[in-house]
Parts: structure tokens; sequence; C-alpha cells
């Protein structure tokens, strides 16, 4: 039995002071998001913006040919549309849902009229951008460096600090095209881990049995990002 | 060397500034000479200047030992180093070190901070510069996974020519290789392969583009793709309805111009 979905379960949505959750909580909606769906594709403008509590997303880079490339995961950590507060009317990446839950959902328009009175939600999301700068930086780094093994470590930790439990479901196939390998090789990487007795995975979902283990078989990009984005939410203050 | 004026910027985002915008923020720029691989930041440190290149061009480079490293960035006359402080964040995750000598305007964090509330139009063209830094990071991770070697050293020359303002600048296959994450072999195989198409000439860390035309059939998407996302977002002289845009661009050098067009 769960408890009830709420808005504070997003942690930028949690770290409004009252008087701009008393202005914003009203105008969220509380959407499904499907397994799959995609949130936004490339290019596309931008009406909403979208705040997990516990459904994660990917942001994908799709190239001419097709292939694509992961470039970030957001979680109930942060906000899925982010370019929208830099001017921007749309994005290069595709959002797509990798595994499912609820998020809420705000109108572009709303979110900007928050934004233009330069309150506290505008430092959080600015803040939350600095973070996802510094995922995305270092998911180039593994991209480029690290095998497609640590890469799926990496990847199963950041999804896992974004739930609650040791649960994740997803399907191979959406790990492959956020890995940008072909399938038989995530099965190949997924059954190692299984037979190490780090996870279980049958049917879609993916059990973590043995989280430390997970920690060592990563390469330290998790360990980069988890740090940084930890390192931003405590800093509260604005800049003097 | 020319003494860097007063009256034109020569950095992109200044130039957007208005007359009486930029008023208020030249006297606290100061003009400073940057030198090959100075590093101006480390990951961690405090932020204490913003840097706006003028003919420098500045790599931003991810932490990490060893090899596990990768030029994520590149600032130039385009662009301002210090991004972090846009976002209320004092500190740099990333290494930002000198690729291109050159020129720059350097101005401290606080003033810096307190022009982006009281210089009219610079918070704004700030963020747009924003979108840009973050489409063309984006773009760095599908490059380095997929692209090859020849391909993406072909779009860093490139890129290290427009900032440069030149078709000469010096740098070693050891350094390209920290720069693109591949091993010194692989630059040196790529390089070669270039040259041999007559593109460059390299040697002795010094690359001379040959074929500027060459360089750009030769190089991947990732080149076009970041010019077009920059032109989109920066409209050239008239747009966005700033009058004092059209006239400081065309005042600016030729070759700062043409750099976008």
């Amino acid at each position: 039995m769960s408890a009830p979905v709420q808005p504070q379960q997003n942690q930028i949505l949690n770290a409004l002071p009252e008087l701009e959750r008393e202005r914003l909580f009203p105008h969220l909606k509380l959407v499904t998001m499907p397994l799959g769906m995609v949130v936004y594709e490339s290019g596309a403008a931008l009406r909403h913006v979208y705040f997990p509590t516990n459904s994660i997303v990917s942001l994908l880079y799709v190239m001419q040919d097709g292939a694509s490339a992961e470039i970030a995961v957001v979680g109930n950590d942060g906000v899925i549309g982010v370019s929208l507060f830099m001017g921007g009317e749309s994005t290069p990446s595709r959002a797509i849902v990798q595994s499912a839950g609820f998020a809420y959902r705000l109108t572009s328009n709303r979110l900007k009229q928050e934004f233009n009175r330069h309150g506290e939600t505008l430092h959080v999301l600015l803040r939350y951008t600095q973070a996802l700068i510094t995922q995305m930086a270092q998911t180039a780094v593994c991209n480029r460096h690290h095998t497609l093994d640590q890469q799926l470590c990496r990847w199963l930790l950041l999804s896992l600090d974004r739930l609650s439990g040791n649960h994740l479901n997803m399907t191979q196939e959406l790990i492959a095209n956020m890995l940008g390998v072909r399938r038989e090789g995530v099965t190949d990487a997924a059954g190692k881990l299984q037979k190490a007795g780090v996870i279980r995975y049958s049917r879609g979902k993916i059990t973590v049995l043995d989280r430390p283990k997970l920690e060592q078989l990563s390469c330290e990009c998790y360990a980069v990002v988890k740090r940084e984005a930890d390192r931003l939410k405590v800093q509260h203050s604005p800049l003097n | 060397m020319q003494a860097t004026s007063r009256e034109s910027p020569a950095n992109l985002l200044l130039a957007q500034l208005t007359e009486s915008a930029r008023k208020k923020v030249i006297g606290h720029l100061a003009p400073v000479e940057l030198r090959l691989h100075d590093v101006l930041c480390e990951p961690g440190d405090r932020i204490r200047d913003v840097y706006f290149p003028v003919d420098s061009s500045i790599s931003l480079i991810t932490p990490g030992a060893g090899r596990t490293l990768l030029e994520i960035g590149l600032v130039g006359n385009e662009g301002m180093l210090g991004v972090p402080l846009l976002l209320g964040v004092n500190t740099s995750p990333l290494r930002a070190l000198v690729q291109g000598a050159g020129r720059a305007w350097r101005l401290d964090s606080a003033t810096f901070l307190r022009s982006l509330e009281s210089v009219d139009g610079l918070r704004a063209t700030l963020n747009r510069y924003l979108y840009v830094f973050l489409a063309q990071l984006l773009q760095t991770g599908p490059c380095g996974r997929f692209h090859p070697v020849e391909a993406r050293l072909a779009r860093w020359l490139l890129m290290t020519r427009d900032r440069a303002h030149s078709n000469q600048f010096r740098v070693t296959h050891e350094f390209l290789a920290y720069m693109l994450g591949v091993r010194r072999v692989g630059v040196t195989s790529a390089a070669s392969a270039l040259q041999r198409r007559k593109l460059i000439s390299y040697a002795r860390g010094n690359v001379s583009l040959l074929d500027v035309r060459g360089l750009e059939a030769a190089a991947c998407a990732c080149y076009e793709i970041d010019k077009k996302i920059y032109t989109k977002v920066f409209r050239p002289a008239g747009g966005r309805g700033r009058s004092g845009g059209g006239r400081l661009l065309a005042s600016a050098p030729v070759s700062e111009i043409t750099y976008y067009a």
C-alpha cells in the first residue's frame, strides 16, 4: 500500500517556501507517466514542465542517423523542461519515460510568471540546472571512456536514487536506446550483474540486491554526479 | 599587438548591450592577456572572476584523473566563462584552461553579480547564451560517443579557428588527446589523415588550416549544428529590437562578424 502522491515528493517543489507553494501548487496537475512515453520531442515547443515524483525520465539526443545517446536522467530530484527558463522555447533533446510513475505538470506560462517574480522558485531551478550541467558533462565522459558494464551500473544507481525502494520497472529496449547500444549488449551486461548476485532481473523488473557491490562496479562518474547534486541542494542562500 | 579598444568590446555578448548599458559596465572590465595553458579555474574552486574572451579561447574540462577527462565546452568571443554564477552557484565543477592565448575582458564576480541586476539587458543576453551553452553541451556526449576521431578533430580545429580569428594556432598532440578523450596515437593518426587530405599542415605543435571548406566537409555534423543554434538564438544585427546592437556589430572588425554569419 503506497502513500498518496503529493507535490512535496518532488525535491524542487519541496524546496519552495510556503508563499510560493501557495501560488503554484493549485496549478499543478498530477499526470501518469507510462513507460516509454515521449514527454517531448527534440525541437518541439515546450508547453509544460514536469516534476516527477516517482517516475524517471531520460533525456536523449537523437542523431541524424537515428542512433540515440544519453544526456541525463531526471527524477524526483528535478524538472523536465529546463531550457524553458533560459529563454529557449524548445529543446534539442528528447525526453522519454524510463520508469513508469507519476509527475506534476505545470504550464510553461505559469512557470514563467513565477520566474518573473525572481523569488526562490527561480533560484532553486537555476541551481538544479547547474546540477544537470554537471550530470550532462559527466555523462559525456562516461560515454567516451567507460565500458557498457560500468555505464549500466552508473545508470542503475542514478535511477535508484530517484525512487524509493530498490525496484526499477524498465525494459532492456529502452535501456539499450539510452546507452546507445544494441539490446543484446544490455542483456549481456544485465546477465553478468545477475550472475554476480548484484541484481535480479525478470520480466522488465530489476531488483537491486547488493547496492554496495553495484557502486563498486560503477565508474567514478556516479560519485561525481551525486556529490555535486548533494552539494547544490545544501547551498540555499542566494549569492551576495 | 593592438590594444583592446574600450569603445568596441569585440566580445559578442557584450556587443549585444545597448550603448548606455555598456557604459555602466565598461569601467569595471579589465583587459587581460590570457596565456596558453593558464588554468583559470580548478574543479571546486570559488569563481573569482568572469571572463569575456576577445580572441582567446578557453576549454572547459571535466574533473578527473589521468585519461578520463574530456573537453565539454570551448568558450571564445561568442561567450563567457562563469556560467555557474548565472545559476546562483559560486564554484565551478569544471577546469577552465586557456586553449588559445589572446585577449579577454575580466570582471570580478561581485561586480558581475551586481551588474546582472543593474545593467539593462545583460541578464537576458546571458540567459540566451546559457541556452546555447547547454545545447552545445548536449552535443558533446553523442559526438564523443559516435563520431570518428578524424571528424571530431576537424570540428575542434574549426571551432578553435573561429575563436582565435586566425588560421594558425598552437596545440600539441598530447593536449588534443586530452581534449578529445582519445589516446595520443589516435590524434596523431587523425591529424596525419587531415594532412594527407591537404586540409591542414601540422608540425611541432603549430597547426595551419589550409582548406577551411574542406575541413568543414570533413567535420562531423556537430560543427554546423552548433553554429545554427547560436545564430538562431542570437539573431544577427537588428534582431530582438535592440537598435544599438546593429551599429555595434557593424563597427567590430569583420572577422568577428563572419564567425557566426
